[in-house]
């Protein structure tokens, strides 16, 4: 049970990056990345590429979260400029299926370049005995990095004059304007910054189960269901959503059955919806 | 936000500078009692002073303020403008738009009498107070 746990949180910190990075570039933009998840696996099997050309493993994992980064930029600098053109509903439209567009781009470019390309980066060694409990050393790892990149996230948005001004376009844009916030760079960065979570996403998540070509349109889903949980938007939430549903998930997933607990998560989205739609920790 | 928060974005782009914040307190007190607050749950007027506040952060040559006064009791508008008249003792330029001329003519050494979008009367504030139809108009007197 313990155990079951304990994968649940490792798993649930893996969410929670990702839902921070759909949650951020919706709040900011209005966009819903529906191609987060396949950018994430993108990063994974760049990164694996690289590794098969004789990269170092950090060097290659770095040069695949950087990458990955800066398609985001390049795609909020093109393709996301006739989207913030928009305004209110038909904007979120544009974004949604031009995102959606994206993500089928980059699943059918893998599937037909790497069908069978995989990120493993199993850490090999003993478990670690805390308390009696033998936690897997990729567990440890991928834990670690994700708490490392969430403790990064909070200072980063509390401290850093860029952070601040970022958590103003969220709440007000006018308002951010009027201090002299640009909110189109503001947006350009934090979509390379989402690039990058997801990407970090792929590494972490390959040292405990192999990131396979195919994986995106799961982590997508995964990504937006925590996004909706936490509220669209909220940081702070997006990451108790991630912890949250990671445990749900696999509990359910240990004592009912994988299938259930892919309804389980989209019955937690429904209900979130139903009774509060701003999300756990949303306003407004 | 936070009120502090709030002021820190009004240095933007730059680094927020802690003599400055200290001066803005200073001229406004209750921000400093409020700085952890959410600036959505101050009242009309604190939230007035923290604009003003925000907008001082970038140390200006010149404020150009749009009727400070709305929405504030007589008290609070007293108030706000012995705050502005002490930065203008400080050396700083103030350009306001001002319904309550007494208000802004105590502030001001000159003032512009609009009448449409077009400047009527124009004098020092003395010369202003002192008019005729700025008197009657205005001052109700």
């Amino acid at each position: 049970m313990t155990a079951v746990l304990v994968d649940g949180v490792v798993l649930g910190l893996q969410f929670a990056i990702l839902g921070v990075g759909l949650t951020l570039v919706y709040g900011l933009g209005g966009v819903v990345n529906l191609a987060h998840g396949q950018m994430a696996v993108l990063a994974a099997i760049f990164t694996a590429r690289l590794m098969d050309n004789g990269l170092p493993t950090v060097v290659a994992a770095g040069v695949g979260v950087l990458g990955i980064g800066l398609l985001g930029i390049v795609l909020d600098r093109t393709l996301m400029q006739p989207v913030y053109r928009q305004r209110g509903e038909a904007r979120i439209l544009l974004g949604l299926l031009l995102m959606l567009g994206v993500g089928f781009v980059i699943d059918g470019v893998l599937e037909w370049r790497y069908p069978i390309e995989a990120l493993n980066l199993r850490i090999a060694g003993e478990p670690f005995t805390v308390g009696g409990l033998k936690i897997r050393r990729g567990s440890i790892v991928a834990s670690g990095a994700a708490i490392t990149v969430g403790l990064m996230l909070v200072a980063f948005f509390r401290y850093t004059t860029f952070g601040r001004a970022t958590r103003s376009v969220i709440q007000d844009e006018e308002g951010a304007r009027l201090c002299g916030i640009n909110p189109s760079v503001v947006r350009t960065v934090i979509f390379g910054l989402s690039g990058a979570l997801a990407g970090v996403v792929a590494i972490t998540q390959s040292m405990t189960s192999p990131v396979v070509s195919t994986a995106g349109v799961s982590l997508t889903i995964f990504a937006l269901i925590v996004a909706v949980v936490g509220g669209l938007g909220s940081v702070s939430g997006a990451f108790l959503a991630g912890i949250l549903l990671g445990v749900v998930n696999t509990l359910s997933a240990f004592y009912i059955g994988t299938f259930v607990s892919s309804i389980i998560l989209v019955v937690a989205a429904a209900v979130t919806i139903l009774f509060r739609p701003q999300g756990i920790l949303g306003t407004g | 936000m936070a009120v502090q928060e709030n002021l820190y974005l009004g240095s933007f782009p730059r680094r927020p500078d802690a003599a400055r914040l200290e001066l803005v307190y200073e001229t406004f007190p209750r921000l400093k009692e409020r700085a952890g607050q959410h600036a959505g749950t101050l009242s009309g007027g604190e939230q007035q002073m923290l604009a003003v506040g925000r907008a001082l952060m970038s140390s200006p040559s010149l404020l150009v303020l749009d009727e400070p006064t709305t929405g504030l009791s007589p008290i609070l508008a007293q108030e706000a403008y012995a705050a502005l008249a002490a930065l203008r003792r400080d050396g700083l330029t103030i350009l306001v738009a001002e319904q309550q001329v007494p208000l802004a003519l105590d502030l001001a050494d000159r003032g512009y009498v609009l009448d449409h979008g077009r400047i009527t009367l124009t004098g020092s504030s003395e010369e202003l107070a002192n008019d005729p139809g700025v008197r009657q108009a205005y001052l109700g007197v």
